[in-house]
């Protein structure tokens, strides 16, 4: 038995063989021979015949639009006289049919993959996808057949048109060494409900065909050849996923409190405007973060102020009557915005980003605060100031807010006068500063991605060493527990607004540690919210938490201590 | 030859399927249909030269239509990009 852990994308769990899905399109291409070009040529036009006609079988299959909409563009890619010019021309130049195709597909790919856009990167391997598919018509190879047995499938990276043509019939689960989010094998994964787990770098090339695996899709663990036990925690989690899922439904209006009643906000973040939508959706209360980057970036120039006050405004009212906390610019040179001209950095992560470029460029900065100070007008607003190291830094941001205040004032524009202006709590030298910052704001959110990152001083999108990025490592909840001690000691409020807010198993030590409103992912709050009925605040927790040698051993007091809970939980119960 | 220019005011820009709406509009007609955004331009009868602009919310392309078809076609175009690809 072997445990390995990945990124899981899509909730549910899965115990079945393995399927593995590597091949070897390399080796067969080198064994191929070359005949005349005038054959190459007509092999290929009948493999792209034959690939349409393939892709038309699957359209009509498919089950839902996106499936049928990512089939519909790979059709137009066939057919695109970008990739057949390109592919005529190889072959004229003497390539075989199949690599010329390839080739072709490959340098298409490099083309988008270039763009600065994740979501057109991920499309290159649509154009991958549908190369092999000709390649493979042409050289004879069988894609693996996924539509016998029950299998868990695994591979470096899965084609999109591999997935559409799934059903949960026969695949209970995805495991990928590669993938993101925003690949379209993991969209259509997530419309056809087949748990996956995705960035298991090398651990995949331990897994033999075959082999049997636990697959858990909401927290990324596997577990290869798992003995009885896991076995028995399957069905469990099978059928507690069922009564969970009945469970959340009944709890989206009911408040957010602990099982002695006391209220904690659940709040969303928010990233693009129409992502509000999700608040009441999810009974959450208020914005905790709103990331401001969407209304600057992708755009020729920065936005003026009637554009971002419009984006603000559409958020600040839906929120009503709750709080929205807008997070003014964070922005860097990983990033990148055009016209701010941050240009090459060697470490963006440590370079001019955020608070820094705002100081820097007072007017981009005050055209931002006007908007948000109007949008305060039409509910309840306040300004996050994100990458904070300094006192000077908010005393400099907040002498520029009071401008702007009385620029507005002068133009007569409404705002609400008490807006609270708070600071993100993401560098060590923040949490040094906690005292001394909690006297000149009105409340702290603690971004636990970049507090762990610059804490441990790992890069959480480095494979070689994202295992190592764990917020539960006990330098980070020392951190967190020193600045929330601040700023109860000076009167302010405190709330985080990083992955850690959704994370059930951190949920009892934020409580501990006094947390005034956790802000999340929308899809998380029912299961927090859910979770919070049954526990209190617990100092004896905390400093058992404290103790924690290592991440892992922090994992595993705080799953010990849930697990304490539920079976309190359950006697109560029955006794009942 | 029909010119005009308009802002992308859909969410996405144009990505997959903002992209394969108007490659496929494109297809319909007989004229020749250029996208120029920056300094990029592509053919909007091809899908990959469309979607390697990654033209983005905000930004503004222009539109170049040459044929027998070209007015009716311009119209097809100012619906489709006017109603934001028809984007939910």
């Amino acid at each position: 038995m072997k445990q390995i852990m990945g990124k899981g994308v899509v909730d549910g769990v899965c115990l079945a063989s393995v399927m593995t899905l590597s091949e070897d399109i390399e080796g067969v291409l080198d064994r191929y021979a070359v005949s005349t070009i005038e054959d190459e040529k007509s092999a290929y036009q009948q493999a792209s015949q034959a690939a349409v006609g393939q892709i038309e079988e699957l359209i009509k299959n498919a089950t839902d639009q996106t499936q049928a909409d990512v089939l519909n563009a790979h059709l137009l890619m066939i057919t695109d006289v970008m990739l057949t010019d390109s592919i005529e021309a190889k072959i004229s130049g003497g390539l075989s049919a199949p690599r010329a195709v390839m080739d072709a597909a490959n340098e298409m790919a490099a083309m988008l993959g270039a763009i600065e856009d994740e979501y057109l990167k991920e499309r290159s391997k649509d154009v991958i996808d549908i190369g092999k598919r000709m390649v493979r018509i042409m050289l004879g190879i069988s894609a693996p057949d996924i539509a016998v047995g029950y299998h868990v499938l695994c591979g470096d990276d899965i084609e999109p048109s591999m997935v559409a043509n799934m059903t949960s019939e026969h695949v209970g689960a995805i495991i990928l060494g590669q993938g993101s989010t925003t690949s379209h094998a993991v969209i259509i994964a997530k419309t056809k409900g087949i748990p996956t787990v995705v960035g298991l770098g090398n651990h995949i090339d331990a897994i033999e065909n075959g082999e049997t695996v636990y697959v858990d899709g909401e927290t990324g663990e596997i577990i290869i050849s798992p003995d009885e036990t896991v076995k028995v925690r399957y069905q469990e989690r099978v059928a507690a996923i069922k009564a969970m899922a009945k469970q959340y439904d009944a709890i989206v209006d009911q408040p957010s409190v602990l099982k002695d009643g006391m209220h904690l906000p659940l709040a969303i973040n928010v990233g693009n405007p129409t992502d509000i939508d999700s608040m009441k959706a999810n009974g959450a209360e208020g914005v905790g973060l709103y990331r401001t980057e969407f209304v600057f970036m992708g755009k020729a120039k920065a936005p003026d102020e009637d554009e971002q006050f419009e984006a603000y405004r559409y958020v600040v009212e839906r929120a009503k009557p709750h709080l929205c906390v807008i997070r003014t610019l964070d922005i860097g040179g990983d990033k990148p915005a055009d016209y701010l001209e941050i240009g090459e950095e060697a470490n963006p992560f440590l370079g001019w980003r955020a608070i820094r470029i705002c100081l820097d460029k007072p007017e981009l900065f005050k055209t931002q605060i006007r908007a948000i100070l109007r949008a305060s007008h039409y509910g309840k607003a306040a300004i996050m100031l994100p990458m904070i190291i300094s006192e000077s830094e908010v005393l400099d941001s907040k002498a520029l807010i009071d401008e702007a205040k009385a620029e507005l004032r002068t133009a007569g524009m409404p705002f609400d006068e008490a807006i609270e202006v708070g600071i993100m709590i993401e560098t060590p030298a923040a949490v040094m500063q906690a005292e001394r910052l909690a006297k000149v704001v009105d409340f702290f959110s603690v971004g636990t991605n970049d507090l762990t990152q610059y804490t441990l001083a790992v890069d959480r999108g480095n494979p070689k060493i994202s295992d190592r990025y764990d917020y539960f490592h006990p330098s980070v909840l020392y951190a967190i527990n020193m600045v929330a001690a601040a700023a109860h000691a000076n009167g302010i409020w405190i709330g985080m607004c990083g992955e850690m807010a959704g994370d059930p198993l951190a949920l009892p030590v934020l409580l501990a540690m006094g947390f005034d409103e956790l802000s999340m992912s929308a899809p998380s709050v029912l299961k927090v919210k859910y979770l919070m009925k049954s526990l209190k605040v617990d100092s004896v927790l905390l400093d058992d938490v404290l103790a924690s040698r290592s991440a892992v051993d922090t994992r595993a007091r705080l799953t010990h201590y849930l697990e304490k809970i539920k079976l309190k939980e359950e006697i109560h119960e029955k006794d009942y | 030859m029909i010119q005009k220019s308009y802002t992308l005011g859909n969410k996405l820009g144009i990505h997959a399927r903002p992209a394969a709406e108007l490659v496929k509009l494109a297809g319909a007609y007989e004229s020749k249909v250029t996208i120029v955004a920056g300094e990029k331009r592509a053919d909007a009868k091809s899908l990959l030269m469309v979607m390697s602009l990654g033209a983005k919310m905000g930004q503004t392309i222009e539109l170049t239509i040459d044929g027998p078809d070209e007015a009716d076609a311009m119209q097809a175009f100012d619906t489709l990009i006017g109603n934001n690809f028809n984007e939910a």
